[in-house]
């Protein structure tokens, strides 16, 4: 990329591409889906867009800030048992359960992460394991609470301030509504000075120290949005699919989640998007073979690793993608007056 | 008098210990040799179990023959694992890159690849339920010491890893490998520059490594009776407790910290549901990674 | 007279080998002074206690009256002392741009809420400062037509004014470099230190710490001579040329 790529790109291309994917999330997929007419498309798609949601909530603290998770389908469980113990036990609706549960999530990752997060590397992955992994016992052995391996029903479908969103299109677009827009939050967190901050500890946390970068801090501030949106994630798949059990959250998740942001590209957003999108779909269209869901991730995240180290879709390209997308939010004039992220 | 229920719970949780120590050695050498984790060393645990599995099933042979074939499969495991998952990551040669964080990461995630496909393949051929070992191999056979009640299993799984033990103290200390394998692991590049063929000592770490792996699956499944694709990863994370706990790089501090662990959890299930015992291992994991950063026993610790 | 920075009686041991004796100094504000000693003279040990890398054994090291040893790098940074490193360490895979930036917005935290609602919440100014810096400092160094380009893509050389491009953003009020002049010719070594006197013309407090005495004796208005953890020497650069301690230490000689 050189000068004349960063200089403010036309507007009209700018919002091209944004405008395409909207359509097609909101417009094309919905008719097609309702084309169709069949309720495992609509459950297909559903549970694809919590799984981007997933992907790029793992993007801010693995591709972005480096630290490589492997607990992150925990704090997804916690937010699901979050919003299901609240709709069943407070009779609290969707409305209520999708901010709580991302509240509640964020909580627990500040929590556990408070003595953990000066750890580096391969110790924080295996720190981040065994958060994971307690959680997930908790899930599984506190029967009181969690009803143990029987899982809970969860009654309550969507519904927004009360009105009910449980035909298939409207769960349709309510998934992908908050998905949208929380994808769009962490595009903005990763897109940022504060991006670059979380950046610099993923290049070099000495040295991003010794620029006043507080790295402790950020870590901190990157797990826990992480688990943030990783719990609203929860929120949603509880109250769509009502009925979750611990087998949902455990650690093959967390890989599974893993997975789609290496073989999408560490570091880029729209990797971590198509990862998901990918990983999802295309075991399910392979399902005529048999089951092979598994045995796929664990291929395709290997290959990718070999052959593509920098994924489908690497930083530096997502990089250039986003800033001529994003033409209106990074501008250069002449003189370089107000040029970088607003 | 101490009650003689604790000393067999003693017992058997130096037999788990055992296990985790076989396992946690594994995960040791490699350690040394490459400073990466070996996030499929729980599948090559699995397989030992299952090629006696098979063993068992397709003839009747006698017990050390199925440990045989279990190590067999390890060596063969280790070899083909080093190859598919580490040796394409170590495009460089000298110090900086083989011990670099790229290449860490890179291993880390694609042995993590190949312990999902290991996994899932063993699913796809013996299904993802539980095998029993047949009736007559299970090393189960009471026996009673004092007051206590123990079972074959004990003795052989002490029995087996003591002599792993003394041989791979034989092997790293008197002979021209081990030689090699401590010498790449205190400094890859003099090693290299003194003639040591570096790709085969990993290629011979990996291979020790998984036949101890391998040996502990094996003595598990016939210990337990059952054998199943999913079983090597709880162990495989308490061995890696072990490793971390015993500073690294030390193979006596891996073996003791097994130990404990295995006790530690054969004791609190005295006191809480078996369901909750794997919270005493991620607990320790937590508890030594926060308080004691260079592990129980203090090895050199380098940032990783 | 209070020092811009003031080093007293610091003293650093790792085992049994004390590798910053009992040093005591001061810069001024507006200073270039040099910090030079042999190998293994201490330099990048004493260097490292007064930007918080290494915690102190004794001592006391204050910047601007307020004491300074036993607060956290990043701290110490925000304080106003910013620095280069000796082997480069510029963050690869992130453009030149957002590798100054990252100077910027360490001096100037963003916080998540304000990445977010920048524009609603006055975040939008800061983001504008932090943009408005990162742009000067690359103008400082001359490094704007590569705005774009992957840190890891620059020449060597340019990597090294990157590395100080990064240190200048955080507008700091003293700037350590450290062995700045490693690894260049002597074209590039004589740019370099046009740069630094241009750099300290514009009221920047310097410390250079060199190996090489030739660079620091040509720009530095004073220096200060580490050998075996202690200080030996402190003055102007021809008192240190005749100081028969400083050439014993250097050349072996006695003198």
């Amino acid at each position: 990329m050189n000068v004349s790529d960063l200089s403010a790109p036309p507007r009209g291309q700018g919002v091209l591409i944004p405008l395409l994917l909207a359509l097609l999330v909101f417009v094309g997929l919905p008719a097609l889906l309702a084309g169709f007419d069949r309720g495992y498309f609509y459950q297909i798609a559903n549970l694809a867009l919590i799984f981007v949601l997933l992907s790029a909530s793992m993007h801010l603290v693995t591709g972005v800030a480096g630290l490589l998770h492997l607990g992150h389908a925990a704090f997804y469980g916690v937010g699901a048992y979050t919003a299901a113990l609240l709709s069943t036990k407070f009779g609290l609706g969707f409305t209520a359960t999708l901010p709580l549960s991302g509240l509640v999530a964020a909580l627990i990752a500040f929590l556990v992460a408070l003595p953990t997060m000066r750890l580096v590397s391969i110790y924080f992955a295996v720190a981040t394991l065994a958060i994971g992994q307690m959680l997930y016992l908790v899930m599984l052995n506190w029967v009181e609470l969690t009803k143990g391996p029987n899982g809970i029903i969860v009654t309550k479908g969507l519904e927004l301030f009360g009105f009910s969103l449980s035909g298939r299109l409207a769960t349709y677009y309510t998934v992908a509504a908050v998905v949208t827009l929380c994808v769009l939050a962490i595009g903005r967190l990763s897109h940022s000075y504060y991006g670059n901050a979380l950046r610099s500890i993923r290049e070099d946390d000495q040295c991003a120290d010794a620029m006043g970068v507080s790295t402790a801090r950020l870590k901190m501030e990157a797990f826990t949005l992480s688990a943030f949106f990783a719990g609203v994630a929860g929120s949603l798949w509880a109250h769509m699919t009502g009925y979750i059990s611990p087998g949902d959250f455990k650690f093959s998740e967390s890989i599974l989640i893993l997975a789609m942001v290496v073989v999408g590209g560490l570091g880029s957003l729209p990797g971590a998007v198509i990862g998901a999108l990918l990983l999802i779909l295309l075991p399910e269209g392979l399902r005529a073979f048999g089951d092979f869901r598994n045995i796929m991730v664990g291929l395709v995240m290997f290959l990718s690793i070999l052959l593509l180290p920098k994924g489908l879709l690497g930083e530096v390209s997502a990089l250039q993608l986003a800033r001529r997308q994003l033409g209106a939010a990074w501008r250069n004039t002449v003189k370089g007056e107000g040029i970088g992220w607003r | 008098m101490i009650d003689p229920y604790y000393l067999q719970q003693l017992a058997i949780g130096l037999s788990l210990g055992m296990t985790y120590a076989l396992m946690a050695i594994g995960f040791t050498l490699i350690f040394g040799v490459l400073n990466v984790v070996n996030f499929a060393h729980g599948e090559v645990y699995t397989l030992g179990a299952f090629a006696g599995l098979v063993l068992i099933s397709a003839t009747a042979p006698p017990v050390f023959a199925v440990i045989f074939a279990a190590l067999a499969i390890g060596a063969l495991a280790g070899f083909s694992l080093e190859r598919v998952a580490f040796k394409p990551f170590r495009r460089f040669t000298d110090e900086a890159s083989l011990k670099s964080r790229a290449m860490r990461e890179s291993t880390l995630l694609s042995s993590l690849a190949v312990s999902i496909v290991v996994r899932e393949a063993l699913e796809i051929v013996f299904g993802s339920q539980m095998r029993s070992v047949p009736f007559e191999y299970l090393i189960n056979t009471p026996v009673r010491v004092g007051p206590v009640i123990l079972v074959t299993g004990d003795f052989i799984i002490f029995g087996v890893a003591a002599a792993m033990l003394a041989g791979l103290q034989y092997l790293l200390t008197r002979t021209r490998i081990g030689l090699s394998i401590r010498a790449v692991s205190n400094n890859p590049l003099g090693a290299k520059y003194v003639g040591i063929d570096t790709d085969r000592t990993i290629i011979m770490t990996f291979v020790v490594g998984s036949m101890m792996g391998a040996a502990a699956g094996i003595l598990t499944g016939l210990y337990y009776g059952a054998i199943f694709p999913a079983m090597g990863f709880v162990p495989g994370i308490k061995a890696f407790v072990a490793m971390v706990m015993g500073g690294l790089s030390s193979i006596p501090g891996a073996v003791i910290c097994a130990l404990i662990l295995g006790i530690s959890e054969s004791m609190a299930t005295t006191f809480v549901s078996s369901g909750w015992s794997d919270m005493v291992a991620y607990g320790f994991l937590i508890l030594t990674l926060i308080f004691f950063p260079n592990g129980l026993f203090g090895a050199r610790r380098e940032r990783v | 007279m209070t020092h811009l920075l003031d080093i007293r009686n610091v003293s650093r041991r790792f085992g049994g080998v004390l590798a910053v004796n009992d040093v005591t100094g001061h810069v001024d504000e507006g200073e270039l002074v040099g910090l030079i000693g042999p190998n293994g003279a201490g330099k990048t040990t004493l260097f490292n206690l007064i930007s918080g890398f290494t915690p102190l054994s004794s001592g006391t090291v204050s910047f601007d009256g307020k004491t300074i040893s036993g607060l956290k790098t990043n701290q110490v940074a925000r304080l106003g002392i910013s620095r280069t490193f000796q082997n480069l360490r510029v963050f690869p895979n992130m453009s030149v741009f957002d590798n100054v930036s990252v100077g910027a917005v360490g001096a100037l935290p963003q916080g998540a809420l304000g990445a977010l609602f920048g524009s609603f919440a006055g975040g939008g100014a800061r983001s504008a400062e932090i943009s408005r810096r990162t742009w000067e400092a690359l103008e400082a160094v001359g490094l704007t037509h590569v705005a774009g380009e992957l840190a890891a893509n620059l020449p060597y050389g340019q990597r090294k004014y990157l590395e100080i491009a990064r240190a200048l953003a955080m507008q700091p009020r003293f700037l350590i470099l450290d062995e700045p002049a490693a690894g260049l010719n002597d074209t590039e070594t004589r740019a370099l230190a046009d740069f630094i006197k241009r750099l300290h013309g514009t009221g920047l407090t310097i410390m250079l710490v060199e190996h090489d005495m030739t660079l620091v004796m040509s720009i530095c208005q004073r220096i200060l001579v580490l050998a075996s953890g202690r200080k030996i020497a402190d003055g102007p650069p021809d008192a240190i040329r005749r100081d028969p301690a400083v050439l014993e230490a250097y050349l072996g000689v006695d003198a």
